[in-house]
Formats: structure tokens, sequence, C-alpha cells
């Protein structure tokens, strides 16, 4: 479905982002990616929506290549990943039904879409959407109005608009607390199991990818470094550990890493 | 200023770890010879130059107030005496200042060699002697706010309540005019206008004849004398006499000296003989000229209205309000573009458009820097005077103040929202409607209610410059002494400010 091959990434200040990362996606496959920050996690997945262009290799969508997708077939490639980011990246001063509407943007007619004229169909779309994420009540209030949990149920029900094949997840949780961390993911967890949407997430917490993901690869300084599954991660080794997460790390608890300076 | 940490220190920081180049007494003595020379052999350079010129500006400002205060007498020294004569605290203070200056400048350089720190009483004094002659320069007077109080009160009390001006009540006359031709014609001139019942009326016989003349030792030569009688008039009620040339300019006949009035019997009769009064209309030779004689009876005043000072005052108030909108207009309108250059996140592209950004935002604190007034100034001559020339004025501080505010709202919006609108697929246009714009919104709507609330505080006072508006009657107003009329237009700038102020306050909190 996605097929990532020797992606590298220079941005113009010189940072390697990502060296040479390879790795394929198939459907329905709820994959979540770990390492430390800067390890080029976010880069990683803004490559396969094209958000920042790799300096090298190929990412292909369903026989697509991305990669060299330009104009109209980008906007196409991209109206099927829908995103969800940490810091929510909603229109702050837009209402919340606003938001959501604004997932149909690569479908609707240009023309329509600048002066916010959607048809009724999407307008029940998005209902739905932000009932299925049990926030509908809060469709008419400003974004800014509503706390970090609830921005972040608006940001899965705009994704969910697009009615993406696959939803990428920047972190999602990083900026919540731990109940509502739980929450999102499990929204997220139902979007792939009930309809099979294809799920790529970086995360922190490694008890949380023990508990969600069904594939996990870790990046370290931009090189993919692990594969495996979340059962893999409890069965994880302090060497593999430390390949991930650094030479300083300290595993604690449920395999939660403490690094110093973090 | 404390144990003589003078601002010369930083500077000298480097040359002041070295040894003093002379003893105390004599860096003192250099002193008192040029004062600073002292500090500067103590290696204290600026804190030298800087006694210096303190000293040497006192000096010089001391001689230029000497020379005003004497300046018509013949020699220097009638000059300083005639000087003392005129200010003699204030000269005395300055003076004496001076030398403590001077002397106190000799103990710092020797303070500075011996114990590296100086005295701050010295820059005390310096400060203190500046004032002292600012005081005298700009001619502060604190008396006259009490000895002018009284002849202040009359003018001050009518601007603060001027609203016996704001309304008038016209008098209702009673007017019955004859017309009398000039020169003097051969036959028996205009009749007497028709009789209307319930009218007053009058009769002039003769009625053509000559206007009075100067003689050639300025004497006046007294015209045709004309026997006027009334009839119909209000008995016991004044009548005036006017006289309303062919330009159609009237004026009231006097008879030895004093206004001619005549009050009519109880029939409301009267009859009066006078002079054909001294006109100096145009005179076409051969040609008769039409003048009218009117009686002109006050039977009363009429209802109250607004007076024209108040109209006027309305008028030029929504002038005003209107030139502060449309100054707004364009410059929001104009300072959009501008904006975008000036934001350094859209322009830190090349270094082409970077130098675009650097020239746009200094341009931009040039043009904020002068102020709207002078603007105002440059206007008129421009475009002449009026509105149009503040509106002009205001538009080009406003591009440049809005450019600003407005440059630095982009420069602060948030790229996240971009980036998610960019994922779902949406095009360029798009994720400027649902990315950007809202939230340029709220800035811009902040921003523009308040330059509106700027401007129009502005154009009340860029008529005083004849830029138009309100600030341009009330200048007149003051200029003819008409306090109660410039009351008006305080008392409407005043009211309009305080309302756009609230208003413009309100806007802005709810679009916070």
């Amino acid at each position: 479905m996605l097929e990532v091959r020797n992606l590298t990434k220079v941005y113009p200040d010189g940072t390697v982002a990502l060296r040479d990362v390879s790795f394929s996606v198939e459907p329905g496959e709820f994959l979540i990616i770990i390492g430390l920050s800067g390890s080029g996690k976010s880069t990683l997945l803004r490559c396969i929506n094209r958000l920042i262009d790799p300096t090298q290799g190929t990412i292909t969508w369903d026989g697509v290549d991305v990669t060299a997708a330009q104009g109209e077939q980008l906007r196409r490639v991209r109206r099927q990943i829908g995103m969800v980011f940490q810091q929510f990246n909603l229109v702050k001063r837009s209402s919340v039904l606003t938001n959501v509407l604004a997932g149909r943007l690569g479908y609707v007619s240009p023309a329509a879409s600048l002066v916010h004229r959607f048809s009724a169909a999407d307008r029940q779309a998005a209902q739905r959407a932000l009932q299925r994420v049990g926030i509908a009540d809060k469709a008419r209030k400003q974004a800014r109005e509503l706390s970090g949990g609830q921005q972040q149920r608006v940001g899965i029900a705009r994704a969910l608009m697009q009615q993406p094949r696959m939803i990428l997840a920047d972190e999602p949780v990083a900026s919540l607390d731990p109940v509502l961390a739980h929450s999102i993911l499990g929204h997220l967890e139902e979007l792939n199991r009930v309809d099979h949407i294809t799920v790529l997430c970086s995360l922190h917490y490694l008890d949380l990818v023990q508990r969600y993901a069904s594939r996990v690869i870790g990046l370290r300084d931009g090189r993919l470094v692990w594969r495996g599954t979340g059962d893999d991660i409890r069965r994880m080794t302090d060497l593999e550990f430390k390949e991930i997460y650094g030479e300083d790390a300290v595993r604690t608890g449920a395999g939660r890493p403490l690094v110093e300076g973090e | 200023m404390t144990s003589g940490a003078g601002p010369a220190d930083h500077g000298a920081a480097m040359a002041e770890d070295l040894p003093p180049l002379v003893p105390p007494w004599a860096a003192g003595l250099a002193s008192l010879v040029i004062p600073g020379l002292g500090q500067a052999l103590a290696r204290s350079v600026w804190r030298g130059v800087l006694i210096l010129c303190s000293l040497a500006s006192i000096a010089g400002m001391l001689v230029w107030r000497i020379a005003l205060l004497g300046h018509l007498q013949p020699t220097p020294l009638a000059m300083v005496r005639k000087a003392f004569e005129l200010q003699p605290l204030f000269l005395v203070i300055a003076c004496a200042c001076f030398v403590a200056s001077w002397v106190w400048n000799a103990r710092d350089a020797v303070l500075r060699v011996r114990r590296r720190r100086g005295s701050p009483l010295l820059f005390a004094l310096v400060l203190f002697t500046f004032f002292a002659l600012g005081w005298q320069i700009s001619e502060i007077v604190p008396s006259r706010l009490v000895t002018d109080f009284p002849q202040a009160m009359r003018p001050l009390g009518q601007v603060i309540w001027p609203w016996q001006s704001a309304v008038t009540r016209e008098p209702q006359l009673s007017v019955a005019g004859a017309s009398i031709t000039v020169p003097k014609s051969p036959g028996p001139g205009p009749s007497a206008d028709p009789v209307t019942a319930g009218q007053p009326h009058i009769v002039s016989v003769p009625s053509t004849g000559n206007l009075s003349t100067l003689d050639d030792n300025n004497q006046v030569v007294p015209g045709t004398t004309l026997a006027v009688t009334g009839t119909g008039f209000k008995p016991g009620v004044q009548v005036e006499l006017w006289w309303v040339d062919p330009l159609r300019n009237a004026f009231r006949l006097r008879k030895g000296g004093s206004y001619l009035v005549v009050t009519p019997d109880s029939s409301g009769n009267f009859s009066v003989s006078l002079a054909m009064p001294y006109s100096i209309g145009p005179q076409e030779k051969g040609k008769d000229q039409p003048h009218r004689l009117e009686a002109r009876q006050n039977l009363g005043f009429g209802p109250a209205h607004a007076s024209e000072a108040l109209v006027l005052t309305v008028q030029r108030m929504v002038e005003t309000i209107f030139m502060g909108m449309m100054a707004t207009l364009f410059g929001i309108i104009l300072s959009i573009p501008v904006s975008f250059l000036a934001a350094r996140n859209i322009m830190s592209g090349s270094p082409v458009t970077l130098a675009i950004y650097y020239a746009t935002r200094t341009v931009m604190n040039v043009i904020r820097a002068i102020e709207p007034l002078i603007w105002a100034l440059i206007a008129v001559v421009w475009v002449g005077l009026g509105p149009f020339a503040g509106i002009v004025a205001l538009t080009v501080h406003s591009v440049a103040a809005l450019g600003k505010l407005y440059s630095e709202a982009i420069e602060g919006i948030d790229a996240g929202p971009i980036e998610a609108i960019q994922a779902t697929g949406a095009n360029r246009l798009q994720t400027i409607v649902y990315a950007v714009v809202p939230q340029m919104i709220s800035p811009f709507v902040s921003f523009s209610i308040y330059r509106w609330d700027v401007n129009v505080r502005m154009s009340t006072v860029i008529g005083l410059v004849g830029g138009g508006g309100v600030g341009f009657i009330l200048v007149q107003y003051i200029r003819l002494l008409d306090y109660r009329a410039a009351g008006i237009a305080v008392w409407f700038i005043a009211v309009t400010v305080a309302v756009l102020d609230y208003v413009s306050a309100e806007i802005r909190r709810r679009f916070q």
C-alpha cells in the first residue's frame, strides 16, 4: 500500500534528518514509529504526504510515485491520507465545524469552498464525525475554547472527513495527559479496526506502543534501527533499547524511556 | 551618578586601568585652567570631555542670555549690568552654579587621581545649572497662572460652557420698502409699492434724488432730503430705517451721528425726513441706479433654533469623522500589500526580497516618524486646503503605521494550521482562506479599528493647518475671539474622541 524506499532528507542548513530509510506498510496496519526527539519521526511522516520534500528516495502510494507527484495529482494523494498533529494544528479562531469541514477541501469544488459553502451531505458527515469522537455538542464553538483532548478529537474528526485510507499521526498524544492519551489512541484504534484505516503513528511512551501497535519501527539519528511488533517491545533487550534510545537512556517501568537531559 | 561612576566610565574602562599621568595637585590645577583636562590626565578622557562640553555650553548659553537681556547696551560691561538688573535671581544662581561647577571640577580631578573616583556633586551641579538655564530660556513664569487668571476667566468660561451660543432666535421683522432712483431724474421717479392689507407701507417724496457726497475737503455734501411717511406699522414699536444699495448691501441710516429711529403713533403712522446717505457703490454714469429705502420693525423673536456655530460644528464634525474613515480605508487598502513586503517570514527567501524588506521597513519608519500634522502641511501645498489634504496626510501616516502592525501580525502567523490544511489536499487558495485568513482577521480588525480611532482623533487637529474638518473652524473661531463657538467645537471634539475611544476599545475587546 505504502512503499518507502531509500528515503533521505537533508535540510538546507545541512541537518540530515533521514538516512536511507526503507519500509513498507500493509493495509490495515497500526504501525508505530518510535525514537527520540529529533530522530526524524516527524520528517518521515511529513515526507509521506509531501509537507516536506524528500531529498532522495521514493515513496509509492498505491502505485503512484508520491515524490514525483505535482499539483492535482499530489492533492489527490494527500486527500486520501489524513493527518493528526501533536499541536492539533486547528485554526483556533474558526468554529469546530469549520475546522472539521476543512477536511473536505480536497474533494469539494474550490470556488464554493472559498466562500465557505459546503453541501448538506458534507455538513451531515461533519456532524457524524464529531459524534464519533464524542464532541458533537461543541460544533459551534471556536476551536480555541476547547481543551487539549477535545482539540485533538477535532483533529481526528477533520482527518476522518477526508475518508482517508491512511492516517498519519505525529505524536498525537504528546501534549496530553495519560488518560486522554488512551482515549485519543482508542479513537485511532477504532478507526483502524472498524473502518480498516491504516494508521502510521509516532509515539514516545513505550507502554502505549505495546498496547496499540501491530508493528513498530525504531528510528535513531534518521536511520531505521529497529523493526518488530508490539509484543517485541515487551521482550526488547536493554541492548536493543539502547540502540534506539542511546547509551544514556535508562529503562523504567513498562518500558518508558527516561533519557538524561529530557 | 553614584560614587563618581559617570556615564564616561564605560568608554574609558581600558585606559582607566593604567596609572594617572600626573600627581593629584597637578590634575586639580590643570582642571582649573581647562575644565576636564585634569580628568583626562587621570586617564578618564571621556569624563573630561563631558565636563569640558558641559561647562563650555553653560558658558555659551550664559553669554547668549546676558547679551539678549542687555542687547540695547553699548558695552559688554553695561550689558552685564543691565542683565543683572533685569533678572538678578536667575543670573546670580546660574553664575554661582557655573563657578561652583568649575571649582568642583578641579576637586573632581584631584579625587579622580587620588582615589579613582570622582565627585557625584559635580554632575548634580551641572544638571542643576542646565535646569536653571532651561527655566529662563523657556520663559517660565508661574506667577502668570495667577495674575493673568482674571483676564482668562471670561474666555475660559465661554469655552467650558458655550451652550448659550448653540441656539439663536431670529428677529421677526416687518419690512416696508420704497424704491429710490439715483441720480436725480427729471421725472417723478418710481412710484410707491402697492399697498397690501395688513402690511406696513411707506411712501417717499420725492422718490428720486442724489446721494450724499464728499467734497474736495472731505466735507459731506448732503444728498436730497426725502420726506417719508409710513402707515400700517405696529403702534409704539420702534422702526429702524435702512438703505439698500443696488448691490443689496443694507446699512442703517443715521441722522446727526446716531441711528435714525422713529416710533409710529397710536394708529401706526409716522413721518420723518432724512437725507439720502453717502454710499460707495459703483456709480455708472448716465444710468439710473435702483436703491431702496426700508423701514424695519422688530416684532419680537421667532422660535429658537440651532445657531450657525452649532450647525457648522456638527457638519464639520461629521466631515472629520468621515475624513478619519476614508483615510483609514485608503490606509488599509494600501498597507495590505506593503505589509507583505515588510514581513520578515515572507521576505526572507532570497537576498533580493530581504533587501526589499529592509527598504520597506526603513521607508515606513521614516514616514511614521513624521507627524501627521507635518504631512498635512505638505498635503495642503500639494492638493490645496480642505478635507482632502487631511485625508492624504492621514493616509500616508496610516499606511506606514498599519503596514508595520499588519506585517507583525503576518510574522506572528502559526504555521501549524497551514500544514494541516495543506495535508487535507487543499490547494493554495483554499489554504490561504482556511488557514491564513482566520488567523489574520482578529489582529487585522483590531489594528484597523485602532487606526480609525487614531485617525479621527488626528483629523480633529489636522484642520489647524488647513486640512479640513472641525479643527479648521475651531482655529477660525479662536482667531475671531468667538470663544463660545470655539467652545462648541471643543465640546464636540472631546465627546467624539471619548465615544470613539470607548467604541474602539470595546470592538477590539470583542475581537480578542
